[in-house]
């Protein structure tokens, strides 16, 4: 059984990978992939919490592995929607920098 | 019948309500002068009654007819209710007899003003109304409302024909001008309130024999500064020096108006007022030095700027000024007397110069507003000649000259040679009433000069303008005579039955002081003729006539001499009535408005600065903040970010110091 840190250091870790993509990538499509990854870190986290309560307490508690699927349902969904604001905005503008998309200011 | 007397006010009120409401056609005889004329005779009726009851020994200061006005808290409790005692009776006398013969001698003067008689009619009844409230109140608050009301209507009444500029402005002058008395008259009351907690005249004047400083609910020191303050508001009412130049300008508004409030009743209030407040004068000496003096020196002024006046109402005007201040004299000395001898003589001589005055100076004021009505003018030197064609006015104003000159048997001797001698007898306590006594006897001297300057002018020689003068009708006439009888007899009221001086001393409810009971009615004459002193003021009262009668009737006088060398300066200085109004007006538009200039530019560039500065800071703000708004996802993701690290690291490092080096993990579960 891999100990419960282990599990929480390497979501922490896909985490800030998906949070840096977030940061530097201009191009939308890369930024909503950082997300997703950022969203399947917290992910792991339910789940690997979800598998710790066993340990803990002795006996299982499926709750987070729940939440771990809902979560991936709504992320489906809204890559989905993403996507097509993506589309839309690419048609509109011809260019998915999000760089060049700020006209939603003062 | 007492207990009615606040029904007084009621008729002449209702009549101002009717028509000011009514509508036009219903308003009949002189656009409502009927509905005036009986609103003022009932109220004449109930106050003779009244009178009548307080003639045969009643009285009504027990505070007990009143109803409650306001309640504050538990113990305070401000009542309006009536205090009908002897001085109440004399002035409900004057108001009454006065008021109800001037409105009916409006029927006749103020017929060619038109539909302005609704609103003339309207506002004489109102003032009617709150001057009887203001004498009957029963307590300083309720007086002090009247009070005010009575200003009002007065500037209401001054201003009545408000599209002349001059009239607007006197009228504006009046009511600010007293209103400087009133404000010190309120910061008097204040003070007897705050100490003593009740302004009711039944508990302020100490009926049950100690006064409010023998009690210890007022230390002496207020108590004077108190009446000083609330004397002051006497002089803004009763135009004394300093506050005397509104009455002149008060002249502005109609003949009756100047008769009734500015000679009759409405001036005679801070009189009322000073002799309503005797038992806490007689408390304080300084005080009463002070009013004595304030009366004495405005006396002598009015008289002299009298002498110089042109203007028939202004010479009017003048010497009501310089009467009543005779009153407030005799006021004053007569605290004295009272003090050191337990005689109530200058008091008692005081109030019966108030009522004899009241007669013959609406007498005069209304034989001058017959005269004005005849020639179309106010000015003395464009009258002349009108003996022969003006023959009942000429004679009243005769007898309203000789009365208010001080020549027996007409009243204003008996009463004006009482004060003189109260304040000679106060001359052994203090000897600034010798000096007083000196003004006094020079004013007698003055007034009846200008008094019979005045008369020679109008009415002797000959005509001296175009207007063809005639006698005015009957309903003018008629209030005429019945003043000049009036004005005959009222100084008898001396000798009447027990005397007048008896009758009114009982009036003062004085405390730890016990009074001597005046002379009987013989006595009374008998020291006035066997005093040197009353020959004295007499003899100059014929002087100055004599003096009037070569100047102003006998020809051949050079009247140039009075333009040239030392007479002229004296002339001009009072024909500038000494200079103390163009100080004021100096005064108002040079330093007040500079102070106003600062004062607008204080509100400007300060109060506006601030409201404005806010508001500036405000938007720069705005402007400042909204280019964070900059549109760009990545700073807001950011910036996200970096707040989300900097909260971790506050919980995880900086709560657990502030919460005393816990763990913070640890004090989670």
């Amino acid at each position: 059984m891999i100990p419960v840190e282990y599990w929480v250091i390497f979501s922490s870790l896909l985490f800030a990978i998906g949070a840096y993509g977030v940061l530097t990538r201009r191009n939308a499509i890369v930024v909503l992939m950082s997300i997703e990854v950022m969203l399947n870190a917290a992910n792991i986290n339910l789940v690997a919490f979800s598998s710790y309560h066993t340990t803990l307490h002795g006996f299982s508690d499926a709750s987070g592995q729940a939440f771990a699927l809902f979560s991936i349902a709504i992320a489906a969904a809204e890559v989905a929607v993403g996507l097509a604001i993506i589309l839309s905005v690419y048609r509109r503008y011809q260019t998915i920098d999000v760089d060049k998309i700020n006209i939603l200011r003062w | 019948m007492l207990e009615y007397a606040w029904l007084i006010p009621v008729f002449p009120f209702l009549a101002f309500i009717l028509i000011g409401l009514l509508p036009k056609r219903t308003l009949g005889w002189e656009n409502g002068g009927g509905y005036a004329i009986g609103g003022a005779v009932g109220a004449f009726v109930l106050s003779m009654l009244v009178i009548w009851d307080v003639l045969n020994g009643k009285t009504l200061t027990d505070n007990s007819v009143k109803t409650t006005w306001l309640v504050i808290g538990d113990s305070v409790r401000i009542t309006f209710g009536i205090y009908v005692d002897q001085l109440t009776a004399v002035m409900l006398l004057v108001i009454s007899i006065v008021g109800t013969l001037v409105v009916i001698y409006s029927g006749g003067y103020m017929h060619e003003e038109g539909v302005g008689r609704r609103r003339y009619y309207a506002e004489i009844m109102l003032f009617i109304s709150v001057m009887y409230g203001l004498v009957i109140a029963n307590n300083y608050l309720e007086m002090f409302i009247f009070w005010e009301l009575v200003g009002l209507c007065s500037y209401l009444l001054i201003g009545f024909w408000y599209e002349k500029p001059s009239a607007a402005s006197a009228a504006k002058r009046a009511f600010i001008v007293t209103r400087v008395g009133d404000i010190m008259f309120m910061a008097g009351l204040i003070i007897l309130f705050k100490y003593v907690g009740n302004l009711d005249f039944s508990a302020l004047f100490g009926q049950g024999g100690q006064s409010i400083v023998s009690r210890g609910l007022i230390p002496k020191d207020m108590l004077t500064l108190s009446t000083l303050l609330i004397f002051g508001g006497a002089i803004g009412k009763s135009a004394q020096f300093p506050l005397h130049e509104w009455l002149p300008d008060a002249m502005e508004g109609p003949t009756t108006v100047s008769a009734l409030i500015h000679a009759a009743t409405m001036v005679k209030a801070g009189v009322y007022l000073t002799a309503r407040t005797y038992p806490l004068l007689v408390l304080t000496p300084d005080t009463l030095l002070f009013v004595a003096i304030i009366g004495g020196f405005t006396a002598l002024l009015a008289a002299t700027v009298a002498l110089a006046a042109n203007d028939i109402k202004r010479v009017l005007a003048y010497s009501t000024i310089s009467q009543l201040g005779y009153m407030i004299l005799g006021l004053g000395a007569g605290g004295y007397l009272v003090i050191h001898s337990q005689s109530s003589g200058g008091y008692t001589a005081a109030m019966l110069h108030l009522m004899n005055h009241g007669f013959f100076k609406a007498l005069l004021f209304l034989c001058a507003g017959s005269v004005i009505h005849a020639v179309g003018t106010n000015d003395m030197r464009l009258m002349g000649g009108l003996r022969k064609r003006m023959p009942i006015t000429s004679i009243t104003m005769l007898i309203g000259a000789i009365a208010i000159g001080g020549i027996p048997p007409l009243s204003g001797f008996w009463s004006k040679d009482e004060v003189l001698s109260a304040v000679y007898h106060s001359g052994e306590f203090d000897f600034t009433f010798f000096v007083l006594w000196a003004f006094g006897v020079a004013t007698a001297f003055l007034t009846a000069f200008y008094m019979f300057r005045m008369w020679f002018m109008a009415f002797s020689g000959t005509p001296r303008s175009e207007a063809h003068a005639h006698e005015s009708p009957k309903i003018m006439t008629v209030p005429l005579m019945i003043l000049a009888g009036l004005a005959l007899v009222s100084g008898f009221a001396l000798f009447i039955g027990e005397g007048f001086k008896k009758f009114l001393e009982t009036s003062l409810r004085l405390s730890d002081i016990p009074l001597l009971a005046p002379g009987e009615p013989g006595e009374v004459a008998s020291e006035i003729f066997s005093d040197p002193l009353t020959y004295l003021s007499l003899g100059l009262a014929i002087v100055g006539i004599l003096i009037a009668y070569r100047i102003y009737y006998l020809p051949g006088f050079d009247r140039a001499v009075f333009a040239r060398g030392v007479p002229g300066a004296f002339q001009r200085a009072l024909e500038n009535r000494w200079y103390i109004s163009k100080f004021y007006d100096d005064f108002a538009y040079k330093v007040w408005y500079g102070f106003s200039i600062v004062a607008d530019m204080f509100d400007r560039y300060v109060i506006d600065g601030v409201v404005n500065g806010f508001a500036y800071l405000g938007a720069n703000t705005g402007n400042v903040i909204r280019k964070g708004q900059s549109g760009d996802v990545r700073r807001y993701t950011s910036l996200v970010v970096v707040g989300i690290v900097l909260l971790i690291l506050f919980l995880v490092y900086i709560m657990p110091w502030i919460r005393g080096q816990g763990d913070w993990f640890g004090g989670w579960s």
